[in-house]
């Protein structure tokens, strides 16, 4: 490169630091305070016992092993998941064959203890409650003239 | 020796302001730098800790987290070099500042025949600041930290030679070297436009010298993995990567903003003696130190613009294209002089 | 008095060469996962040892111990910035193996999510090649444009980082409506954003001789090597799989294949800019031609879905057809072009639904001897660069 173009070439790339510094392009979300709506998120798994015909499939398909299935008082088989090594990629709603595992987009979800990771088939009925201790709004990112912005969802 | 005679003395306030006025430039740099940076680069930058103030009192957040941390020293680490060295950088980085006057009165040496020994002094102790980081280098007992010294001591010899070529251009250019008549020589037009080569010649220099971007070489994370700071946790951490290069950037800038863009110069302000017109030398005092903030938010600037230069592209561009500029602003100075300016 | 340790301990080697060896470890900012013992003289790199190994996962064993639906999920953590071109090669080896065919809208959505996952893969190369050179801007404003399109994985499949969206026979869900429009979006602002990359990191007279002439690794080289991906194309290879074994349906779009003839790690960056913007053309092309309706996977797979879920075969793919069909006796090739090189997987089958063997050939792992060749001669501070350039990726070399 020669001398002037050198030259040239630094202006241009200070030049384009200082409009990007001028006029910011923030994507940035303010979690907790405004949660992104990704519209399908695979999430926490649960199961309505009613439907469930104890094939098994979901047992037998789960690339980690994570479900294993729990004795019941009527002799029939019902999955526990062990959420510990459930990587949500929701092969077993996938396979079930009377849709009775539901998928949810829950993924906000902690635990104090590995041991409360196992849920059994009847911890599986009900979504578990997650906190939210802050109110959180729901974002969406549009683009607008070329740039992408955020937006904010009002449901 | 009355009490009173003792709390209005010029240099106790000097040194409490200098204190008070360099600790707020660093955090207000340092604040800027990381928004700054946060701006160009589509995120936010600092926030949580004091959103109202867009995040400003995050560093003291900082500072403090790294100060109750628990200091390591390494097994093998020379452990008298390993935990004087990072004081001993802050001190003279700090200590090059205090020998060059803030306004007329304000200053540490008394006598005014001494001030131009107080300018050249300045920059003797900013050259004893890079061989403070090869001490700290050494002692670390670590290869990276090895050759982050070893870049250092090369990288001295690139960018002094320069930075002494643009001093003495404009000592030609102002026939002395006492720092109030320097300042009394530039009216409107500043340093900076009297001798545009020794501007840039000292900026350069300057960006070598305090491991500023481009040229973050002795201390590359991506590299040495910050070289002779790599094994320095909690408070040796605070002294010597964020407090001594920051400071020795401070000196650097205060001594730019004398020699080069009129110092307390303010154009239908006149000030009286001390301690007659406090004010009028706080307001100045203000002024210079506006004037040093600006020139330290052009560097930090740098950083979100600019990647890291290599080694010998760098020292060859001190030894031959900062060389010949140097020569070049000598030149300009001379003709400048000669023309009966 | 006290004796230091490893600093002043240099080898002397036979010629009375004196190298200081470097241990450029995992526990280094710009080393990634793996290891490289490196010998220094002054500042000239004399001579590079891998230590590969730190991040082995066992994965061609672990494919032959479970049912071959169940290696999905695992192959695609081989190398997830790139994760749809990696399940496709795969899908494509079982596919050749079990005489399966794919659907053509499956394949149209196929291209789109390739593309969009070779983008996603030179954004990730690109963002570390930047922070290596120290150019934190770059870094920054590539993986700010992963984030967005990550959030475009999520429309379509469900999970950002890991979809598990192929299938052998098609995909597993269908994209909605907004997806198309979200796309087009985001190409828009990607091709301005790569530009300013370029201008601030590449262009800008510190990262152009930062990259030039660095790393210099000449065609005869490269050939003999095997380099792969923008190593090879940087030296001037004209070779890319998917024109040389026209998988998909890739002869249907027009683009062209990005050639430098630079051979160093410049010539490697700018191939990787020039795949995203053909990258780019080929997805506006697709989404224009995409069929927005029709099944999802081939015929061979769908009449083996019970009929009542077959209904919903256009929107999402229940998995019973291909959890009970067996792999016959024989072997079969997917090979696909990712965003760092070739990915090969070779399944032999032996009549039963665990595979009996899976060899996985990955990008970074074919290389290694091209990138250690071209560390020779440079300086130390260069290592870096040339790591970065070639897209080098730890858990993939690893499997």
């Amino acid at each position: 490169m020669s001398g002037t173009s050198i030259v040239k070439a630094t202006v241009d790339a200070l030049r384009v630091a200082a409009r990007n510094f001028v006029k910011p392009e923030r994507i940035t979300i303010y979690y907790p305070y405004e949660k992104l709506d990704y519209g399908r998120m695979r999430g926490w798994i649960g199961l309505w016992t009613e439907k469930c015909t104890s094939c098994m499939l979901c047992a037998r398909i789960c690339p980690t092993n994570a479900i294993k299935m729990y004795l019941a008082p009527n002799n029939k088989r019902y999955p526990g998941i062990d959420y510990g090594r459930c990587i949500m990629c929701h092969f077993c709603i996938d396979i079930c064959p009377t849709d009775a595992l539901y998928p949810t987009d829950i993924k906000e979800l902690t635990w104090y203890d590995y041991r409360e990771m196992v849920y059994t088939p009847d911890m599986e009925r009900e979504p578990p409650k997650v906190q939210e201790p802050y109110k959180s709004v729901k974002v969406v990112i549009k683009y607008i003239n070329g740039v992408p912005k955020k937006v904010v969802q009002s449901k | 020796m009355d009490l009173w005679g003792l709390l209005f003395s010029a240099r106790l306030w000097f040194f409490v302001l200098m204190l008070v006025a360099s600790g707020i430039v660093l955090l207000t740099v340092v604040w800027f730098e990381r928004k700054a940076a946060a701006r160009v680069q589509m995120r936010v930058g600092p926030y949580h800790v004091s959103p109202w103030l867009g995040g400003y009192l995050q560093l003291l957040a900082d500072a403090f987290k790294f100060i109750i941390s628990e200091p390591i020293v390494p097994r093998g680490a020379h452990k008298l070099l390993f935990t004087w060295g990072p004081p001993l950088f802050v001190t003279l980085a700090f200590g090059a500042s205090l020998l060059l006057p803030l306004t007329p009165e304000l200053r540490l040496i008394k006598d005014p025949n001494l001030l131009p020994y107080g300018l050249v002094f300045s920059l003797v102790v900013l050259l004893l600041v890079s061989i403070a980081i090869v001490i700290i280098g050494w002692s670390v007992n670590n290869k990276f930290a090895y050759v982050g010294a070893a870049r250092e001591a090369l990288l001295v010899a690139a960018y002094e030679l320069p930075l002494v070529l643009s001093v003495l251009a404009m000592f030609i250019l102002y026939g002395t070297l006492d720092p109030l008549k320097i300042v009394e020589k530039q009216s409107i037009l500043v340093g900076a436009m009297l001798n545009p080569f020794a501007f840039l010649v000292y900026l350069v220099a300057t960006a070598m010298a305090t491991a500023r971007f481009p040229f973050e070489i002795a201390d590359y994370e991506g590299d040495v993995a910050t070289g002779p700071y790599s094994d320095y946790g909690g408070v040796f951490l605070v002294l010597s990567f964020a407090g001594g290069t920051y400071y020795a950037t401070f000196s650097y800038s205060f001594l730019a903003s004398l020699l080069f863009l009129g110092g307390w110069n303010l154009p239908g302000f006149a000030v009286g003696g001390w301690p007659q017109d406090i004010l009028g030398h706080l307001v100045l005092a203000a002024w210079v130190m506006f004037k040093t903030l600006v020139l330290m938010f052009f560097f930090a600037f740098l950083r979100a613009a600019m990647p890291v230069l290599r080694l010998d592209h760098t020292l060859a561009l001190g030894w031959r294209g900062l060389l010949i500029l140097g020569v070049a602003a000598v030149l300009w100075s001379t003709a400048l002089k000669l023309a009966g300016l | 008095m006290e004796e230091y340790g490893i600093v002043l301990k240099e080898e002397r080697l036979e010629g009375g060469r004196r190298v200081l060896d470097i241990f450029w470890g995992p526990q280094h900012p710009s080393s990634g996962h793996t290891r490289f013992i490196v010998e220094v003289d002054g500042d000239i790199v004399v001579n590079v040892t891998p230590d590969p190994g730190y991040v082995h996962r066992t994965m061609e064993k672990l494919g032959e111990t479970r049912h071959w639906i169940q290696n999905i999920p695992l192959f695609e953590r081989l190398s997830l910035p790139d994760a749809i071109n990696v399940t496709w090669a795969y899908a494509m080896a079982i596919e050749r193996l079990a005489g399966l065919d794919v659907s053509p809208r499956a394949q149209y959505l196929r291209v789109i999510m390739g593309e969009l996952s070779r983008i996603s893969t030179h954004l990730y190369d690109l963002g570390l090649h930047a922070i290596m050179i120290g150019s934190s801007t770059g870094f920054m404003w590539a993986y700010g444009l992963r984030e967005l399109l990550v959030q475009l994985w999520a429309m379509v499949s469900g999970s950002r980082t890991t979809p598990t969206w192929v299938l052998p026979g098609g995909v597993r869900t269908a994209p909605p409506d907004a997806f198309y429009e979200q796309t087009l979006g985001f190409l828009q602002y990607l091709e301005k954003k790569i530009d300013e990359f370029v201008r601030v990191v590449i262009k800008n007279p510190v990262g152009y001789y930062r990259l030039k002439d660095v790393g210099y690794l000449s065609k005869e080289d490269a050939a003999r090597l095997m380099a792969t991906g923008p190593g090879a194309r940087g030296s001037g290879i004209d070779w890319d799989a998917r024109r040389v074994y026209r998988y998909g349906i890739y002869d249907e779009f027009e683009w062209d294949v990005c050639v430098e003839d630079g051979g160093d790690s410049l010539a490697r960056a700018m191939v990787r800019i020039c795949e995203i913007m053909q990258s780019a053309r080929i997805i506006r092309q697709a989404l224009d031609r995409a069929p927005r309706d029709g099944p999802l996977v081939g015929e061979s797979v769908a009449h083996r879905i019970p009929p009542k879920q077959r209904e919903k075969v256009n929107e999402l793919v229940r998995l019973q057809a291909l959890f009970t069909m067996m792999l016959p006796q024989g072997e079969g090739t997917g090979i696909t072009e990712g965003g760092r090189g070739r990915y090969y997987f070779h399944v032999f089958g032996d009549g039963s639904e665990k595979p009996y063997r899976v060899r996985i050939s990955t990008p970074s792992w074919q290389n290694l001897r091209a990138m250690i060749k071209a560390f020779i001669g440079a300086r130390l501070m260069d290592l870096p660069a040339i790591y970065g350039s070639f897209g080098y990726f730890p858990p993939e070399q690893d499997r």
